[in-house]
C-alpha cells in the first residue's frame, strides 16, 4: 500500500471480492481511505464502483475480505449499524423518500438522534416535541446551507433531477456522518449544478472534517477536487493514489482508451 | 395409524390440488404477462359458470352455451386488459393488485344484476360414485375409496394443465410470454406484440374459468361461493412463486395435500372444524418464511 | 377560497409544525367539533345516530388503521376485519370477566390486544416482501374467523353464536356499577354517539400527531424505499412492527366500538374477509397514506347503498327497487370508481380535495 505514515486510515478495505450467482462484480480489492480526505472511486461502466459503496455500508455482503472503519473490523457490515458509526451515503439512481417533502427527507436523516418512543409522538408529549425542534434547527442548517429554503415544504418527487440530488445529499448530510459515500452526486447535471455540487462537497469537505468517497465520471472534476483516486476496472483495483500519479499510470490510461485485455 | 386412511386423505387432497393447479396457472399466465394477480379471477370464474348454467337453463344446447360463453369470457378478458391493466401499467403493485379488486367487487355486481344471485345446479354427467382403488391397484393392499367425479375432474383439469404448459414452453406465444415477464420494454424493443400476448393469456385465463368454474360448480353448485376459488388459488401461486407454471401445479398438490391432511389431523388435535382456509395460509406462510419468493420464485438482490 | 397561506408569516418551528398551520382553519376544526358534539347531539335523530353517524366513525377509524399500515407504511394488509374481530371478543371477554373494567379502558385493552396480534401476524414482514405479504394477513383473517368459532369460551358459551350486548352492565365511567346515569347514557344513542365522537377524534388526533413525527417519518420511509431508510440508519424492523401494531390497535378499537356502539350485539360472522375488503376499498376511495381521506372513504363508501336506497325510496316510493338491485348497482359503481381513481387519482378523494382547495386559492385568476 502506498500509504504515507502521517495519514490515518478511516477505512480499510481488505481482499474484498463480491459476486452475484457466480458473476463476479468485484475481485480482491484492497484499499484505505483516509481521514479528512475526498477520495474519488472511478473506472468504466460496471467496474463495480457502486457495488463497492455498497460493500462499504452493508447493502450487499461481500463473500471475501474485511471492511474496517475507524478502528473496527467486519467482514459482514449491517446498514444499520454503519448508520450508527457515521457512514452516510447517496445513491446512483436517487433513493429518495418519494412521497414526503425536502423538508420531511432530510428530517429522517437524524433519525438516529430522536430518542422519543411512539407514545411520546402519539400524544405529542414528553421529549417528542422538543426534539422535533431541537431538529428542526438543524435541518434549517442544512436547507440553507444547501440552498433549499424556498422549497423545503415541496413533495421531492416533484423536484427537478438536480435538486432532487441536492436533497439527498441534504439527507446524508444530516446525521452528521464521518464519512460520505456519494455515488455519481454530479451525473446527469448541467455545469452550473455541478460547480454548486462540488463546491457543497469541498465545503462539507473541509468545515467538518467530512471523509469523502465520490464515485465521478467527469475527470476534470475528480482532478480538481480529489486528494486521492482509486480506479477500478472489471471489478479489479487498477490504479490508486494521488490523482496526477494515477493519471500517468499505464494501466489506467489502457482503461480509459478501451485496450483489449 | 390407519394408513389406508391416511392415504385416502391425501390421494382426496391431490386430486382437489389439481384443481386449485389449474386455477392457478390461470393466474400465473397473468401475472406473467401483466404483472399483477388478478383478484378477480374469482369472479370471473363465477361469471363463466353463471352464464354457461343461464343459458342452458334457457334451453340452450350444452355445446352452443359454452360456446357462447366461452365467447364472452374471451372478450371480457380483452376488454379488462384494454380499459383496465393497460392504463395502470408501470404502476405500483399495490395500485394494481387494488384495481382487480375494484374489478373484481364491479364483475361481482354484473354477474349477479344480469343473472342473479340464486344457486345454480350444473350437471356435466360426470357420476358421483365412489371407486374402489384397491380393485384398481391390489399391489397396495389398502383400501382406498376415491370418488369418482374427483378422478374426472382432475383429470381433466390434468389434461389442461399439460396442454398449457406444453403451449408456453413450446410456441413462440410462450417464449413471448416469458421475455415479456422478464422485461416488458426490452420484449417490446425486440418486437414482441404485447398486446397480442396480453390479449392471448386474458383470453386463456377465460377459458380456464370457464372449465375450472364449470367442474367446480357440479361439485358444490354455482352460486356466489364459487368467488372463493381465488382465495384458494391465492397461496397456490405464493407456494409456486408467482410467475412459475411448474410452481403453479406444485404449490397446487401441497395446498390442497395439506388442506384435507389438516383438516383430519391436526383439526381434531386443536378442537375445531373448518380449520382449512387459515390452514392454507399458515402452510403457504411456512413455506414462504423458508423462501420469501417462493419454491420456484427467483431470488432478487435489490440493485441501488 | 376566502383565506389563503399568502402573507402569513410563522414565526418559529413550533408553529410552523402545528397540525393546522392556518389561524382559520384551527378556528373551523373548533368549531366543526363543537358542532359535533352540542348541535348534532341536540339535534340528530335516532337513524342519524345509529345508521349514519356512528358507523361511519367506527369504519372510519378501521380504515384510519388500515391506512396506517397500508398508506403510511406500504405494508400489504387483507385482515382488517380478523383484527377487528379481535378487538371486538377482546372488550366483550374483558368487560365480562372484569367487573371493574370500565368502556374506555375495555376499548383501550382491546386495542392493545388487538395490537399484540398485529405484531405476531406482522412478524413475517420481516422476511417476507410485496405482494408475498398478503398471505400473513389473510392468516390472520382466516384465523379469526375460525378461532372465536371454535372456542366457544369466548362468546360465553352463548349456543346461538350472537350475544346481544345491551344484557350486560357496563359503566362508562367508572363508579358504581350501572349507575342510573351510566345506564341512561349507554342504552341512549346519543350516549353512545358521545362516546364514538370522543373516541374518534382522540385517536384521530394521536394519529396526526404520529405521522407528523420521527414515527411518521420512519413509516413513509419504509414505504418509499426501505434500503434507503435502512442506509439513513432507521430499524426497518421495528419500524413495520410497531406500524402494524398501531393500526391494528385502531382496527381493534374499531372492533370494539363496532360491536358496542354500533350494532349493540357481539357476532363472529360479521368480521369476514369482505368487511376487510371494505374497508380496503375505504382506503382507496378516500386515498392512501390521508387521514382525511379515510373519513371521506368511509362515508363514501358506506352511504352509498343507503342514498341509492333514500333516493329510490324518495322517487319512486318505498320498496320500489329491490334489495339486490342496490347491492349489485353499489358493487358495480364502487368497483368502477376505484378502478377510475387508480387510473386518474391515486390519491382518491382527499387528493381530489386538496386540487380542488388549490384551485380555489387562485380562482378566479387562473384555471
Ligand atoms: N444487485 C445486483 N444483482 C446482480 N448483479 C449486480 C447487482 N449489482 C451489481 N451487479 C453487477 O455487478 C457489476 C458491477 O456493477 P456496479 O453497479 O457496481 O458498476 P458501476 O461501476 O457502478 O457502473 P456504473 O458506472 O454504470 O454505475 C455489473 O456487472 C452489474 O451488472
Ligand atoms: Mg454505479
Amino acid at each position: 500500500m502506498n500509504s504515507p505514515d502521517n495519514k490515518k486510515s478511516i477505512l480499510v478495505l481488505k481482499d474484498i471480492s463480491l459476486s452475484f450467482k457466480g458473476v463476479k462484480a468485484i475481485t480482491d480489492i484492497s484499499f484505505n481511505v483516509y481521514e479528512g480526505e475526498i477520495c474519488s472511486v472511478i473506472g468504466p461502466n460496471g467496474a463495480g464502483k457502486s457495488s463497492m459503496l455498497n460493500v462499504i455500508n452493508g447493502v450487499y455482503i461481500p463473500q471475501e475480505g474485511t471492511i474496517s472503519f475507524d478502528g473496527k473490523e467486519f467482514t459482514k457490515m449491517k446498514p444499520h449499524s454503519a448508520a450508527v458509526m457515521g457512514i452516510g451515503r447517496t445513491f446512483q439512481n436517487i433513493a429518495l423518500f418519494s412521497g414526503m417533502s425536502v423538508l420531511d427527507n432530510i428530517m429522517s436523516g437524524r433519525n438516529l438522534m430522536m430518542k422519543a418512543n411512539f407514545w411520546e409522538h402519539a400524544l405529542n408529549i414528553g421529549r417528542a416535541e422538543k426534539e422535533e425542534l431541537e431538529h428542526r434547527q438543524a435541518v434549517e442548517e442544512i436547507i440553507e446551507f444547501l440552498g433549499l429554503q424556498s422549497i423545503r415544504k415541496t413533495p421531492v418527487a416533484s423536484l427537478a433531477y438536480g435538486l432532487q440530488k441536492r436533497v439527498e445529499l441534504g439527507r446524508a448530510l444530516a446525521a452528521k456522518p464521518k464519512m460520505l459515500l456519494l455515488d455519481e452526486p454530479m451525473a446527469g447535471m448541467t455545469m452550473e449544478e455541478k460547480l454548486d455540487m462540488s463546491c457543497f462537497i469541498q465545503e462539507i469537505n473541509r468545515n467538518y472534517g467530512t471523509t469523502i468517497v465520490l464515485i465521478e465520471h467527469d475527470m476534470g472534476v475528480v482532478m480538481d477536487i480529489s486528494d486521492h483516486v482509486v480506479v477500478l476496472d472489471y471489478g479489479k483495483k487498477i490504479g490508486d493514489g494521488a490523482p496526477d500519479e494515477v493519471m500517468n499510470n499505464q494501466d489506467v490510461i489502457d482503461a480509459y482508451l478501451g485496450v483489449s485485455h | 395409524m390407519d394408513y389406508a386412511f391416511f392415504l385416502e386423505v391425501l390421494v382426496g387432497g391431490l386430486l382437489s390440488g389439481i384443481m386449485y393447479s389449474l386455477v392457478a396457472i390461470g393466474f400465473v399466465l397473468i401475472y406473467k404477462s401483466s404483472g399483477v394477480f388478478n383478484f378477480a379471477q374469482g369472479t370471473m370464474l363465477l361469471l363463466a359458470a353463471l352464464t354457461f348454467v343461464s343459458l342452458t337453463e334457457r334451453m340452450v344446447n350444452f355445446w352452443v352455451a359454452f360456446a357462447i360463453t366461452l365467447m364472452i369470457m374471451v372478450v371480457l378478458g380483452i376488454i379488462i386488459e384494454r380499459t383496465v391493466m393497460r392504463p395502470l401499467a408501470n404502476q405500483s403493485l399495490l395500485s394494481l393488485f387494488m384495481a382487480t379488486v375494484g374489478l373484481n367487487y364491479f364483475l361481482e355486481g354484473l354477474a349477479q344484476g344480469v343473472w342473479d344471485s340464486a344457486v345454480h345446479g350444473v350437471n356435466l354427467g360426470i357420476s358421483n360414485d365412489p371407486i374402489f382403488l384397491i380393485d384398481k391397484f391390489p399391489v397396495l393392499g389398502l383400501d382406498i375409496i376415491v370418488s369418482y367425479f374427483d378422478m374426472a375432474a382432475a383429470g381433466i383439469a390434468g389434461l389442461m394443465i399439460l396442454g398449457l404448459s406444453l403451449f408456453f414452453t413450446f410456441t413462440r406465444t410462450g417464449l413471448s410470454l416469458r421475455a415479456v415477464s422478464d422485461d416488458h420494454l426490452a420484449a417490446m424493443a425486440v418486437g414482441i406484440p404485447l398486446s397480442r400476448i396480453w390479449a392471448i393469456v386474458w383470453a386463456v385465463t377465460g377459458v380456464i374459468c370457464l372449465i375450472a368454474g364449470l367442474l367446480w360448480g357440479d361439485r358444490v353448485s354455482v352460486s356466489f361461493t364459487l368467488t372463493s376459488a381465488v382465495l384458494k388459488g391465492l397461496p397456490v401461486i405464493l407456494i409456486g412463486g408467482l410467475t412459475s407454471i411448474p410452481g403453479a401445479i406444485v404449490g397446487g398438490l401441497i395446498i390442497g395435500a395439506s388442506e384435507k391432511l389438516g383438516e383430519i389431523y391436526v383439526a381434531e388435535w386443536i378442537g375445531g372444524q373448518g380449520i382449512e382456509h387459515w390452514w392454507a395460509y399458515t402452510t403457504a406462510l411456512l413455506f414462504l418464511m423458508v423462501r420469501p419468493t417462493g419454491i420456484f420464485g427467483e431470488k432478487e438482490i435489490e440493485r441501488v | 377560497m376566502f383565506y389563503r397561506e399568502a402573507g402569513k408569516l410563522v414565526g418559529s418551528f413550533g408553529k410552523d409544525r402545528r397540525m393546522l398551520p392556518l389561524l382559520e382553519d384551527r378556528w373551523l376544526a373548533v368549531l366543526f367539533v363543537a358542532f359535533m358534539y352540542f348541535v348534532v347531539t341536540a339535534i340528530a335523530s335516532d337513524y342519524m345516530f345509529t345508521a349514519i353517524l356512528i358507523p361511519i366513525m367506527v369504519l372510519g377509524v378501521a380504515t384510519l388503521g388500515l391506512n396506517i399500515a397500508v398508506g403510511y407504511t406500504g405494508q400489504l394488509s387483507l385482515g382488517t376485519a380478523g383484527f377487528m374481530c379481535f378487538g371486538a371478543f377482546s372488550a366483550f371477554n374483558l368487560i365480562l370477566r372484569i367487573d371493574w373494567m370500565t368502556i374506555p379502558l375495555a376499548f383501550f385493552l382491546s386495542g392493545m390486544i388487538a395490537g399484540g396480534v398485529g405484531i405476531i401476524f406482522g412478524l413475517p414482514s420481516l422476511r417476507i416482501k410485496g405482494f408475498y405479504l398478503i398471505v400473513s394477513t389473510l392468516a390472520a383473517q382466516f384465523f379469526a374467523e375460525w378461532v372465536f368459532n371454535a372456542y366457544p369460551w369466548f362468546l360465553n358459551y352463548t349456543s346461538s353464536g350472537v350475544v346481544s350486548l345491551p344484557m350486560h352492565h357496563y359503566r362508562v365511567f367508572p363508579g358504581q356499577e350501572n349507575t342510573p346515569f351510566n345506564a341512561a347514557f349507554w342504552y341512549s344513542s346519543q350516549g353512545r354517539y358521545l362516546v364514538t365522537l370522543t373516541v374518534t377524534i382522540l385517536l384521530v388526533l394521536a394519529c396526526k400527531n404520529l405521522v407528523r413525527s420521527n414515527t411518521g417519518r420512519n413509516w413513509m420511509a419504509v414505504r418509499d424505499m426501505d434500503i434507503a431508510a435502512k442506509v439513513i440508519g432507521i430499524p426497518v424492523a421495528k419500524t413495520k412492527l410497531m406500524a402494524f401494531f398501531i393500526s391494528t390497535f385502531y382496527c381493534g378499537v374499531a372492533g370494539a366500538m363496532y360491536c358496542y356502539c354500533y350494532i349493540g350485539n357481539l357476532d363472529f360472522m360479521i368480521f369476514n374477509l369482505r368487511r376487510s375488503f371494505l374497508v380496503m376499498f375505504m382506503v382507496i376511495v378516500g386515498g392512501l397514506g390521508s387521514i382525511l381521506g379515510s373519513f371521506l372513504g368511509a362515508i363514501f363508501v358506506y352511504a352509498w347503498p343507503i342514498l341509492i336506497t333514500r333516493g329510490s325510496d324518495f322517487i319512486f316510493g318505498g320498496g320500489a327497487i329491490d334489495t339486490a338491485f342496490i347491492e349489485n348497482n353499489s358493487k358495480i359503481v364502487v368497483g368502477t370508481i376505484i378502478i377510475v381513481l387508480l387510473i386518474r387519482e391515486p390519491g382518491g378523494f382527499a387528493a381530489l380535495w386538496s386540487s380542488s382547495k388549490q384551485k380555489l386559492r387562485v380562482w378566479p385568476f387562473a384555471q
